[in-house]
């Protein structure tokens, strides 16, 4: 479903953001990209819908990531942004869900049928006519989650999913997306959260795929998690 | 702070009536355009000194916030931001051209007095039929009527996202303000100023770069794709037509008068 190989990115200044990765997921397979700050986890989100410009080769549910293909990619692959303030630009949450279906050149009944269904999966319908001005972190990014599962993407990026999220806000995250049938790749530091969400880790370090495992080995491997600069879970009792 | 932060949520807060579900609402939004601008060039070229003839003008803002059921009073806020910048340009009138032209009650009123409350006026009603048209009408709807009437696409687009992007400025404005006066005093010295200007430019620049890449994301591709309106109804065709057959007849006949003679 999504397939990554040799993905190299080096940013105008010369720092390197991503070296020689390569990795591929499975249709309905759900992966951590667990990292430092800085170690090229939104580097990937970002090259993996095209916004990044990289060398390598980058397949999402059967497009190849060219510059003639990222309309299609992009229909395909789904970003959710770290800062969900970021993701919702529009006066109402309708307006936001609806348009990346509007560009996608849906007809109106079939955009306000996707959008309303959407927001009524996760819970939100009632905010359809408010502003994002006016929510609170988790029911922002409920929404900006919306905007991305109504394109109905067969992979969905998650980068940072759990920022700004209190415990409950985060319960209730958890819940929508163990719930999902997508394949899915969560950029997280929130570790207790990638367990509990995703079959398998991939733990990046200074750009580079440092180790690919499931996630209850890998993200409780003190040695191997100190290595690749993330603090491992720790096993009590 | 606090300021900022609830006028960005007004900022769209006439956008969000426009998606209401009266017979206004209803109407073609090209109708909708046309109509505004009709009565916009009727009621600019008005001769500056006939300020009893502008008074069935007000008919058509008054109605339209009414039929649409749009709060008078948030309009009428919006509407007062514009005042200072028309009494600004009509006052040189009224300071420049002192000679008596009307009397009322026995007291003089000079030509420019009567052409300076003739631009407050006319630039009071341009903005309110301009504020009304927004609370109506969805933005989206409204640019891709601009677009119909050909007017260029790149101008089309800039007004899109300018309107869009002063939210995330006066956003950063609002973030910055606050971290600002909790670190300092609660007014932004002169001293501070240059450097605060600069970080918002950088920030509010990074910020619509994020923005940017998240509509790339969903498929923007340098237009924002509105609702297809479809054709205009006999119902719109009728709306425009009694706006601008109304918008001219205020224009060339003096109603005021007929009906004072009427009257008399």
């Amino acid at each position: 479903m999504l397939t990554v190989e040799h993905l190299s990115l080096t940013y105008e200044d010369g720092t390197v953001g991503l070296e020689n990765v390569s990795f591929s997921l499975t249709q309905g397979e759900t992966c951590a990209l667990i990292g430092a700050n800085g170690a090229g986890k939104t580097s990937l989100m970002m090259a993996l819908v095209g916004i990044a410009d990289f060398r390598g080769r980058i397949v999402a549910g059967g497009v190849e990531s060219e510059k003639q293909n990222l309309p299609l990619l992009r229909q395909r692959v789904g970003l959710v942004f770290q800062n969900p303030d970021d993701q919702l630009f529009m006066p109402t949450i309708f307006q936001d869900v609806a348009f990346g279906l509007q560009n996608m050149g849906l007809p109106d009944d079939e955009v306000r049928r996707r959008t309303e269904g959407t927001l009524e999966r996760l819970g939100i319908l009632h905010l359809k006519d408010r502003s994002s001005l006016r929510l609170s972190g988790g029911e922002k990014r409920m929404a900006a989650l919306a905007t991305v599962l109504a394109m109905e993407p067969e992979v969905v990026l998650l980068d940072e999913p759990t920022a700004f999220l209190d415990p409950k806000a985060r319960r209730r995250l958890i819940g929508v997306l163990k719930g999902l049938e997508q394949t899915m790749l969560v950029a997280t530091h929130d570790l207790p959260f990638a367990l509990e969400v995703c079959k398998r880790s991939i733990v990046l370090t200074e750009g580079r795929a440092f180790a690919d495992g499931l996630s209850e080995e890998l993200l409780f491997d003190e040695e191997k998690m100190d290595q690749g600069g993330v603090e491992a879970i720790r096993r009590y009792g | 702070m606090g300021n900022i932060r609830q006028n960005t949520a007004a900022l769209y807060t006439l956008e969000q009536l426009a998606e209401g579900d009266t017979a206004i609402h209803g109407l073609h939004p090209m109708a909708k355009l046309l109509g505004t601008l009709f009565y916009m060039v009727m009621l600019i070229s008005f001769p500056r000194y006939r300020l009893g003839m502008l008074a069935p003008f007000v008919f058509y803002p008054v109605l339209m916030l009414s039929l649409g059921e749009i709060p008078f009073k948030l309009v009428g806020k919006r509407v007062l931001v514009a005042l200072p910048f028309c009494l600004f340009a009509g006052l040189s009138n009224a300071l420049l051209d002192r000679s008596p032209m009307v009397f009322v009650g026995g007291v003089g009123f000079s030509g420019g007095v009567i052409s300076c409350l003739s631009i407050l006026l006319k630039t009071l009603l341009c903005v309110s039929v301009v504020l009304v048209l927004v609370a109506v009408t969805p933005m989206r709807a409204l640019t891709a009527s601009l677009r119909r009437l050909h007017v260029p696409g790149v101008f089309v687009s800039l007004f899109e996202m300018t309107y869009r992007y002063v939210g995330c400025l006066m956003e950063e404005v609002s973030s910055m303000s606050a971290a600002y006066a909790l670190r300092g005093k609660p007014r932004l010295e002169m001293r501070h100023m240059g450097a605060f200007a600069g970080q918002l430019l950088l920030r509010s620049y990074d910020r619509a770069e994020r923005i940017y890449h998240a509509m790339k994301c969903r498929g923007f591709g340098g237009s924002m794709i509105g609702e297809t309106a479809g054709k205009m109804s006999a119902g719109d065709w009728f709306f425009l037509l009694a706006v601008s057959l109304s918008s001219a007849l205020f224009r060339f006949v003096d109603i005021p008068a007929l009906l004072g003679g009427v009257l008399c």
